[in-house]
């Protein structure tokens, strides 16, 4: 061996280390990109809220939408339905009636850990913050990828505007830079709500549970559904009876996709090398060489 | 042109065939779906299935009517209890009836069993056709009925109470001229060697039936060891009740329908198992059967540490429904299974826990829990602290409430009343002006409550006894504020001294105001099942010039803005 092809075989093999390190897939945690920052959250405890829309109230007031009439007569009437949330309304009031009596469940972004709308945004107009907050930025082209990727059917569209928005709950993404509290924590009269980093919140939660086993149920949505997500909630019945789906595991939305997507490059360089190189190999003598030349043409 | 014809109405009738064949399909399961099990009343209807030895049945299972097999043997002239022993096998020693049917069967498993019942059933059903009587079914769909498969026969559980007992008791006094118990209350003697004569009566040793005949019950050493003869005769509760009563019931029926009392000595099994029973409340006032106990014990346990406890017997027998609810597993007093340190016969617990825990049903503080979470007491309870032995620091007060030494005179306190409060400092009403901008002030009226809570308190002896003073009362809301403390300072104890109104973002758990006068108002009155207060007009009454007025004005400002400016849209940093 010469020293020409010793060296020819020590930069093929550093390339190829060096590629395959680069496109197998790697791990794509969000947490992980972020190590020192703390998400922030909202503990819901749906056994705490009383159905007075008062958050519906303040989220309207605070990102300056129709404010709605929260008058106990009004609510009786709105409450009847299951309601969505809509570009006019970040976050809505669900009444459910179970056996443990009428429980309201808040319904809003959950802030995912490892949003799919965010990992889904061809742009990143869909953001996800250092603190947690899932943001929408304007530089959207409106292709709606973030609406269909959501697991609990969030984000939603401005069908009616001549140039839309995606809206939905920012956590109060301003406020929270001026040190101030979402609207909704601040305005909810028997603080069903609470914010605080998801550390705090989940051990705020899990302490709860510890200390009325009787009250709670033994779970908490949102710590490990998707991914984790920034919202918990707690409640005192199973959770696919107060509206909440159960079948969306504990895997992040992006992470089904990141295996196929890093495989990708990989197939589409490596693959004809390889297949190269297995023809070189079994290629035959002199002899034959002109009879593959010629099936090669036909 | 026939032939098309005829290809179109081939085609036609292939299409029908084929729509009718998936109707059908279809069809069949949402029929079979939509058949119900046929629901059929007791009724003295016996189901045989013995599911326990043959598992899954390969037929169905019987309704065997008990009353038509009874009355058709009435037909023929016999006499109420002589038409027993064609089905039922006699007792000869005893001179009684044993309820079992088949009368012999050899093994207890599948095939010696099907034979037996086969056998007697229809060999009876054979013998009435031969004779030419009227007779039951001898092939085999015709008592394994298809679509009495799925039936299932169950007669509501037959309780014990104290006013069957008294009833039995006057009676027996009546006829006899004195008290005899023997007739059902026995003991066995497990030294005694002679099976014959281990079943004896002693006057003062009258228990439950249900200590020795409960088999499946886990019990301590002395009882297990009569509880296995009894498991050997096979006389579980079930069996041991039907045949001491029935038996009773089926020689005196007779002179008491000549008497003209015809509801008297039962023995259809609707007559007893009739799936109603008695309250505490409605038994309370039978008198309970006297077997030397003391009105008022005083529970001294030698070298404890608190004073002893002067305990009302009388009072509690009549606020449960048995003693079994607190003699657990025999009459005897708790002292003599429990001692300080848990003897083997206790089950290892020591005489402190046999009476102070919090999850047992036969502790007192087990059974003072339960009442507490009652809807009239739960209001305050709820978020009360359950205090047992192990909680930290429990007021010498709470532990004298009953560690109290022997008391001679009456054990009650005189009730509470709301008239020694002073007006200046008790406010008749308060107002609470939190919401002030949207609303009116909610008005709360501060006394009157404290007068119903005085009044449920007065109603409970429980609760009259426990709660000592005004003081215990106040507590109910106005938690964790200390009586002396408030007193010397002077100023209420107002809900606004600990919760602040605005939020603290380094105590994220704390309770704001307005929170507090939430959570505490509404849990209270949701507890208490309490109709006013639920709804927030009951409080809240809206301001004129209040919250609608002022979302009309927002609105119609946001509906401007937004017409002004599309693109002026929010951004983030």
């Amino acid at each position: 061996m010469d020293r020409r092809t010793f060296l020819k075989i020590i930069g093929a093999g550093v390339a190829g280390a060096t590629t395959g390190n680069l496109l197998t897939p790697g791990k794509s945690s969000a947490e992980e990109s972020l190590s020192g920052k703390e998400f922030y959250g909202i503990l819901v405890d749906t056994t705490r809220c009383i159905g007075c829309r008062r958050c519906e109230k303040a989220c309207a007031e605070v990102n300056g939408l129709p404010i709605p009439d929260i008058s106990e007569k009004t609510n009786e009437f709105i409450l009847k339905n299951k309601r969505k949330t809509s570009d006019t309304q970040y976050t809505i009031i669900n009444r459910y009636e179970t056996e443990k009596g009428t429980i309201f469940v808040p319904k809003r972004c959950m802030h995912c850990n490892q949003p799919g709308c965010a990992a889904a945004c061809l742009v990143k107009a869909m953001k996800k913050r250092p603190s947690g907050h899932v943001t929408w930025d304007l530089n959207c082209i409106g292709c709606r990828l973030c609406m269909i990727s959501c697991p609990f059917d969030i984000p939603k569209f401005e069908y009616n505007k001549a140039m839309p928005r995606v809206q939905k709950c920012n956590l109060c993404w301003d406020r929270f830079n001026k040190g101030v509290l979402p609207g909704c924590v601040e305005a909810c009269p028997t603080q069903a709500l609470m914010f605080g980093s998801r550390r705090q919140i989940l051990e705020e939660g899990k302490r709860r549970i510890a200390a009325n086993p009787d009250k709670y149920i033994e779970h908490i949505y949102g710590e490990y559904e998707v991914g984790g997500t920034s919202h918990l909630y707690l409640s005192s019945v199973p959770f696919e009876q107060i509206g909440f789906r159960k079948d969306l595991g504990t895997v992040a939305y992006p992470e089904y996709s990141t295996g196929f997507l890093y495989a990708v490059p990989f197939i589409f360089v490596l693959w004809p090398i390889a297949m190269l190189g297995i023809n070189r190999a079994t290629k035959k003598s002199k002899e034959d060489e002109g009879h593959h030349e010629e099936k090669g043409k036909h | 042109m026939n032939r098309k014809l005829i290809f179109f109405l081939v085609s036609i009738a292939y299409l029908i065939l084929i729509s009718y064949g998936l109707y059908s399909v279809y069809t069949v399961e949402a029929t079979l779906r939509a058949k119900k099990v046929p629901a059929i009343k007791p009724e003295n209807k016996i189901g045989i299935a013995h599911t326990e030895i043959f598992g899954v049945l390969e037929r169905p299972q019987i309704v065997f009517d008990h009353k038509k097999h009874d009355e058709a043997l009435k037909k023929e002239g016999k006499k109420e209890g002589e038409t027993c022993d064609t089905c039922h096998p006699l007792d000869k020693e005893k001179d009684i009836i044993l309820f079992d049917f088949p009368k012999k069967v050899s093994k207890k498993d599948k095939a010696s069993v099907m034979n037996a019942y086969h056998d007697e059933c229809m060999n009876c059903h054979k013998k009435r056709s031969s004779e030419n009587k009227k007779t039951g079914p001898v092939v085999c769909a015709d008592c394994h009925k298809k679509e009495l498969a799925s039936t299932k026969i169950s007669y509501p559980i037959f309780e014990f109470n104290f006013e069957y007992h008294d009833k039995h008791v006057k009676k027996l006094k009546e006829k006899l001229g004195k008290d005899d118990c023997s007739l059902c209350h026995h003991t066995y003697d497990i030294e005694e060697k002679d099976e014959t004569l281990a079943l004896v009566y002693e006057k003062g040793t009258e228990e439950s039936c249900y200590y020795c005949h409960e088999l499946d019950k886990k019990r301590g050493p002395e009882l297990t060891a009569i509880t296995r003869v009894a498991a050997k005769k096979g006389l579980s509760i079930r069996k041991a009740s039907h045949q001491r009563c029935l038996n009773c019931h089926l020689e005196y029926k007779e002179e008491y329908i000549k008497k003209g009392e015809k509801e008297a000595c039962p023995t259809e099994c609707i007559k007893c198992h009739t799936g109603k029973y008695k309250t505490v409340a409605e038994l309370s006032k039978v008198p309970r059967p006297a077997r030397d106990q003391k009105d008022k014990p005083f529970i001294n346990i030698k070298d404890a540490k608190l004073k002893g406890v002067t305990f009302d017997h009388k009072y509690h027998e009549t606020t449960s429904k048995t003693c079994r609810s607190c003699h657990h597993e025999t009459l005897k007093s708790c002292k003599e299974c429990h001692d300080l340190t848990g003897k083997p016969e206790g089950n290892g617990i020591n005489v402190a826990r046999a009476y102070h825990d919090v999850f047992s049903e036969h502790s007192c503080e087990g059974c003072h829990n339960k009442k507490k979470s009652e809807k009239d007491c739960f209001g305050c309870h709820s978020n009360i602290a359950v205090m047992d032995m192990e909680s930290v620091g429990p007021k010498k007060e709470a532990c004298s409430i009953c560690h109290s030494g022997e008391i001679k005179g009456p054990l009650s306190r005189p009730p509470l009343s709301v008239a020694k409060l002073d007006p200046e400092k008790v406010k008749k009403e308060v107002e609470v002006k939190i919401l002030g901008k949207e609303y009116e002030p909610s008005k709360f009226p501060h006394l009157k409550m404290i007068e119903k809570l005085v009044k449920i308190s007065n109603d409970s002896k429980l609760a009259n006894y426990f709660h000592k003073d005004m003081q215990t009362l106040c507590e109910g809301c106005h938690h964790r504020s200390r009586a002396e403390a408030e007193v010397k300072k002077d100023t209420p104890p107002n809900c606004r001294n600990c919760h602040a109104i605005t939020f603290n973002p380094q105590d994220l758990n704390k309770t704001t105001l307005l929170s507090a006068y939430h959570r505490q108002c509404l849990s209270c009155h949701e507890k208490m099942n309490l109709e006013k207060g639920r709804k927030c007009a009951d409080c809240h009454k809206e301001k004129v010039g209040g919250p609608k007025e002022i979302t009309d004005i927002k609105n119609e400002n946001v509906v401007k803005q937004n017409k002004k400016a599309i693109l002026n849209v929010w951004r983030p940093k």
